[in-house]
């Protein structure tokens, strides 16, 4: 019985890093206003609340489950963290309370997944509509603006002229990735993921594991809703509609397979990029908005269509 | 390991070659206008799956061709996206367009990347919906206009012919935009403004349906369910308005009930011909894109502009379409 599945597949990882390489330069070609300092540091802060997102979403696609309840739950984060703040709560207090938010939200998914035995696609959607109308209901539906300073200083703040989102942003990929790379919990994941009846006849214990797989991506549900909240400054409970897909998307153009068992968050990471800047030069491009929607459609289609064409070469 | 290193080329580039193509074929196949060098107007707007903001890019695309000049049009996919239009516009900031027209998608929500636009020295007019004044001086922001329509004025005018048709006596439903909205709360605030000076009339039920026909039938079909006995319906949007109709006539209730929406979209002017719709509320968005490109390209001269444009609305009934209105 062999828990180590390989972990690193080399061809995979520089084929995104490809892809995102060479769509800069093409990009850098065609517009002058791409290749600048300002504008790369501007996608990837953009990137940084769907990255940060996938990252989680990563985690659990790799033990072949599924999360489509990641924008709700940003926003019940949201709201919650927004609430306490303007209720005069100290700003470290109301962020542990964005996470916690997002880690039960999670927690629960992986619970009605493990002991409920629910397929995750039914538990998350479910939890897609309760985190939502709670969200809608701690508000009123109405969206809570106005933050001090200080908070606001997490999106809007620099260290050396890094945007404080993307040191977030890397600091989450980097621990995500000795997570799953270095840890005995990361190899269990994959293992999970690989064959659970295997890893469960090995001794992982498959349920808390699980469960908590998912709590830590309703927990990165709750920091990327830090992230949003202080770029807007204001929490609204209909942010991140749809989320879920471009967390789903970042993640399989990165190479994770959804039939679990492979994948890798720095995959995870070019694929976000690679849709960050897709966007960007499309807009920079002047491309209609309906177009933009095509293209960035068709590239999901091709990078997934690429990973399974190789998966078959080696097969 | 090794040997799938070699066959994993191939689709990789084919891959990259489609993109690069693909993009390169947009690129030739955008507008030709004037010189890379001539001002380059940017018109950010909530979405392009309303009939409401393509008449407002269709103003905004005349004012260009007259005054001969690069307009850059962009939105958001959903009209609610406040995060999307943020980063639309700090790529248009980055394009480094010379005015940026934005038509808010979150009056508050709007604020911080208007504050980068000024770092930027880059002037933002305002459209259609406002920017929430107080958010805005507490950030420091500036804006260089605004035009748009005055919604608690239509909001006002909206329940004044309302209760005019109902002589001051009558049970009334509402459905509401999005909370939170500046342009519905202030349409929902200029109606009860009015209503409140009318005893007789009485607010039974007033619920939001999100902006959506879909939301409207439904919601309605329900507070129809509740209180069968409501006579009169203010919708703040027609789409809601529209999707109501639908729902009175399944009830079998066409007649009993009598609706005043929001906006004049023409299926809401054909609703009102046939009788289906009591009256609506006509914006002229199509006035407020040309406007704010022309006061755009005015800002650049350096010539002064109106800071507060008002493109006036008006009443749309029957009889004001019979006239030839």
């Amino acid at each position: 019985m062999r828990l180590h599945r390989p972990v690193y597949v080399p061809g995979r990882q520089l084929g995104t890093l490809l892809g995102l390489l060479s769509l800069c330069v093409v990009l850098w070609i065609l517009t002058p206003y791409f290749l600048t300092l300002s504008n790369l540091l501007n996608i990837v802060e953009q990137s940084s609340v769907i990255a940060i997102m996938a990252a989680g979403m990563t985690f659990v696609i790799i033990t072949a489950g599924i999360d489509l309840s990641v924008g709700s739950v940003l926003a019940l984060s949201g709201v919650v963290m927004a609430t306490l703040l303007q209720a005069g709560v100290p700003l470290p207090l109301a962020l542990t309370a964005s996470l916690a938010t997002g880690f039960l939200c999670g927690l629960l998914n992986g619970v009605l997944i493990t002991r409920g035995r629910l397929p995750p696609f039914i538990s998350t959607l479910g939890m897609m509509s309760v985190a939502r109308g709670a969200a809608l209901l701690v508000t009123q539906g109405r969206p809570i603006s106005g933050f001090s300073e200080s908070f606001r200083h997490l999106a809007s703040g620099e260290v050396l002229y890094v945007p404080i989102p993307i040191l977030i942003m890397l600091l989450v990929y980097l621990v995500a990735a000795v997570l799953l790379g270095k840890t005995g919990f990361g190899r269990h994941v994959y293992a999970i993921g690989g064959n659970e009846e295997a890893a469960l006849l090995s001794g992982v214990d498959v349920r808390k594991l699980k469960a908590l797989v998912y709590g830590i991506c309703g927990m990165l549900s709750g920091l990327a809703a830090v992230i949003l909240t202080a770029r807007l400054n204001s929490a609204q409970p209909i942010a991140g509609i749809m989320y879920e897909l471009d967390a789903i998307a970042a993640t399989v153009i990165g190479g994770t397979s959804l039939m679990g068992g492979e994948g890798t968050v720095f995959g995870t990471l070019v694929g976000a990029l690679i849709m960050g800047v897709l966007r960007n030069g499309l807009n920079l491009l002047d491309v209609s908005s309906f177009v933009q929607q095509i293209v960035i459609g068709s590239v999901i289609i091709l990078a997934v269509l690429v990973d399974m064409f190789l998966k078959n070469r080696k097969a | 390991m090794n040997s799938s290193k070699r066959p994993a080329r191939r689709p990789i580039l084919m891959l990259l070659a489609t993109v690069c193509l693909g993009l390169t074929g947009l690129q030739c196949g955008r507008e030709a206008g004037p010189s890379a060098d001539d001002p380059v107007i940017a018109l950010v707007m909530k979405t392009l799956n309303h009939p409401y903001f393509l008449d407002m890019q269709r103003g905004a695309r005349e004012a260009a061709r007259n005054l001969n000049l690069r307009l850059v049009i962009q939105a958001a996919e959903r009209e609610i996206d406040v995060e999307k239009q943020m980063q639309i516009v700090e790529n248009m900031i980055q394009r480094r367009v010379s005015a940026l027209c934005i038509a808010p998608s979150g009056s508050r929500e709007i604020v911080p990347v208007i504050v980068k636009a000024n770092r930027a020295g880059i002037p933002v007019l305002i459209v259609d919906t406002r920017v929430d004044q107080e958010a805005l001086n507490e950030a420091g922001g500036e804006i260089a206009g605004f035009v748009g329509a005055d919604n608690l004025r239509g909001g006002r005018m909206a329940g004044e012919y309302l209760a005019e048709q109902l002589n001051g006596q009558g049970k009334v439903a509402i459905l509401e935009g999005i909370p939170g909205h500046e342009t519905g709360d202030s349409r929902l605030r200029g109606f009860h403004q009015v209503i409140r000076n009318h005893p007789g009339i009485q607010v039974l039920s007033s619920q939001t349906a999100n902006w959506e026909r879909a939301q409207g039938y439904t919601v309605f079909q329900n507070m129809l369910q509740a209180r069968p006995d409501i006579e009169a319906l203010f919708a703040c949007s027609d789409m809601m308005a529209l999707g109501a109709i639908e729902a009175i006539a399944e009830a079998g209730r066409e007649g009993s009930i009598v609706v005043v929406g929001f906006d004049a979209a023409s299926e809401a002017r054909e609703a009102v011909r046939q009788g289906r719709l009591l009256a609506t509320v006509a914006q002229y968005p199509y006035d407020m894109g040309k406007r704010v490109v022309e006061n755009a390209v005015e800002v650049l001269k350096g010539n002064p502009i109106e800071k507060d444009v008002e493109v006036p609305i008006r009443l749309i009934t029957r009889e004001v379409l019979d006239a030839g209105g």
